[in-house]
């Protein structure tokens, strides 16, 4: 066991930043759409973050079938100098506009988050 | 640059169709040509909006198909495909090819087949319309994305349920008396918020349904419409604009500027403004996208188009009168076919034969919408007298 406490650190949110012009990304970019750059890099953010909405799906597609009902949320990410990104929201918390929530990982190209 | 006309139009009832895609574009097509007077030899070309016919069907080269069956072989065709805009699209194309006097004469149809798939192949296919990097990867699905724009809309404006509900109250009364409508059954304010959740907080009868149907116009240039008909439509403006393409890439939910900049075009093309429009048919695939819709097309302040309904100024008496044909949500959403769908309704409003007639129409407008807000087109037309 650490002496660091898990539950109170939020992980890094893994931003990008293009590597001419500095524009930050969330969702990861291949042309940078300030300047057409196609070099990235790593820009790793504070992980708590903000509601900006949410909903519950409950007729889901099929390929994720099964997993309903489950949160996706437009989340603001990174303190200061934010991304917003659209991500899950563990564990069907009834967040909302402007509540807390803090990034838990990134698991096949989806984010986690889950409610403060 | 040449004036354009719609000098026919014919479509299919909108709802369960047992014909497949290529039959249905073919009936409208050919009650279009029939209701034009136009010649099969006066045709200079064909458009073709669809959008899952591919996936949901297994058919593709719809435009040459269809434009071979009814016997218009030999023209150029294309599809054009812009999720749920593609046939509003394929008008616009039509609209541009006779303006700058490439063609006279062009027949534009959109097509869609879905009600023969299961509800989760059919979400899927929809969903093919969402980014699926980012949105799509975290199964967020069209009901998803307006769950999201509804969410934050009555955060930001204190709007209420019922006051939403309203949308799909008015609109599921004006579908009764659409026999081109699937649903032609009035629901109320209590049937709405108490159908089951969907996406949070839209619920079942805040969704349009899904229909099988074609749609159909014959576009001419202004100096030779009036030889085809006595009753021509003007098209007098026409706007396209792209937004965006995820949830994420909004910085406001409640506004979708693909919608804002397409309108800008079309009342500039007109040199109109909204206050002139006396009848709008939009694009209400859920009841919280109409009230976005009906302020984006500047027809209310932002904040102001869920209490606009609520009080019944949208209705087919009202100051502005919002989808008397049904809309969407009580005509069904055959997607591809939506965009000329709406146009028909509106061609219908300003030839004063609509079953909702709207008092005095002259000048009209149909706006139609694709992905997550990520494309839109907007037409203004014109009755007989503006030609």
């Amino acid at each position: 066991m650490s002496e660091f406490d898990s539950d109170s650190e939020p992980s890094q949110f893994p931003a990008t930043r293009c590597a001419d012009c500095g524009a930050l990304y969330g969702h990861e970019a291949f042309v940078c759409r300030e300047c057409s750059s196609e070099e990235f890099e790593d820009a790793p953010l504070d992980g708590s973050g903000t509601v900006y909405a949410r909903t519950t799906i409950r007729v889901p597609g099929s390929d994720q079938q099964g997993e309903e009902p489950f949160e996706v949320a437009v989340v603001d990410v990174g303190g200061a100098e934010s991304v917003r990104v659209t991500a899950r929201i563990e564990d069907n918390p009834e967040v909302g506009p402007e509540d807390p929530v803090e990034f838990v990982e990134r698991r096949d190209g989806v984010f986690y988050f889950e409610a403060v | 640059m040449n004036g354009v006309c719609v000098v026919g139009m014919g479509t299919t009832e909108f709802g369960v169709h047992e014909e497949g895609i290529a039959e249905l574009g073919v009936t409208a097509v050919g009650r279009a040509l029939r209701s034009s007077g136009v010649d099969r030899d006066d045709v200079d070309a064909l458009y073709l909006g669809n959008f899952v016919a591919g996936m949901l069907e297994g058919q593709e080269t719809l435009a040459p198909l269809v434009a071979d069956s009814v016997g218009l072989t030999g023209i150029p065709t294309m599809k054009t495909e812009g999720a749920c805009a593609s046939s509003g699209i394929a008008f616009r194309q039509a609209y541009q090819a006779i303006r700058t006097g490439i063609h006279d004469v062009v027949v534009v149809t959109g097509v869609e087949r879905m009600t023969n798939a299961e509800t989760p192949e059919f979400t899927r296919a929809l969903g093919s319309a969402a980014d699926h990097g980012t949105d799509g990867a975290t199964g967020l699905t069209f009901p998803g994305f307006y769950g999201l724009v509804l969410d934050r809309y009555m955060h930001e404006y204190g709007a209420t349920r019922e006051q939403v509900a309203a949308v799909s109250v008015k609109n599921r009364e004006n579908g009764a008396s659409n026999p081109r409508a699937r649903f032609r059954s009035p629901v109320t304010v209590d049937d709405v918020v108490d159908s089951r959740l969907v996406a949070d907080p839209l619920r079942l009868y805040d969704c349009c349904p899904a229909a099988d149907g074609g749609a159909a116009v014959v576009l001419a240039s202004a100096d030779v419409a009036e030889s085809f008909t006595d009753r021509p439509i003007s098209v007098l403006g026409s706007g396209h604009a792209t937004g965006r393409s995820a949830a994420y890439r909004y910085d406001d939910l409640t506004t979708l500027e693909a919608t804002t900049l397409a309108a800008e075009e079309a009342y500039e093309t007109a040199e109109l403004s909204p206050d002139d429009v006396d009848v709008v048919e939009l694009h209400d695939c859920f009841s919280a996208a109409e009230i976005g819709d009906s302020e984006d097309l500047g027809f209310f302040e932002k904040g102001e188009g869920a209490t606009a309904v609520a009080e019944g100024r949208t209705a087919v008496d009202g100051e502005i009168p919002i989808n008397p044909s049904g809309g969407l949500l009580s005509k069904g959403h055959p997607v591809g076919a939506t965009g000329i769908g709406q146009i028909y309704e509106v061609c219908l409003q300003l030839l004063g034969d609509h079953e909702n007639q709207v008092d005095d129409a002259e000048v009209g407008l149909a706006h139609n919408l694709g992905g997550s807000g990520a494309v839109s087109t907007v037409t203004v037309l014109g009755g007989p007298s503006h030609v």
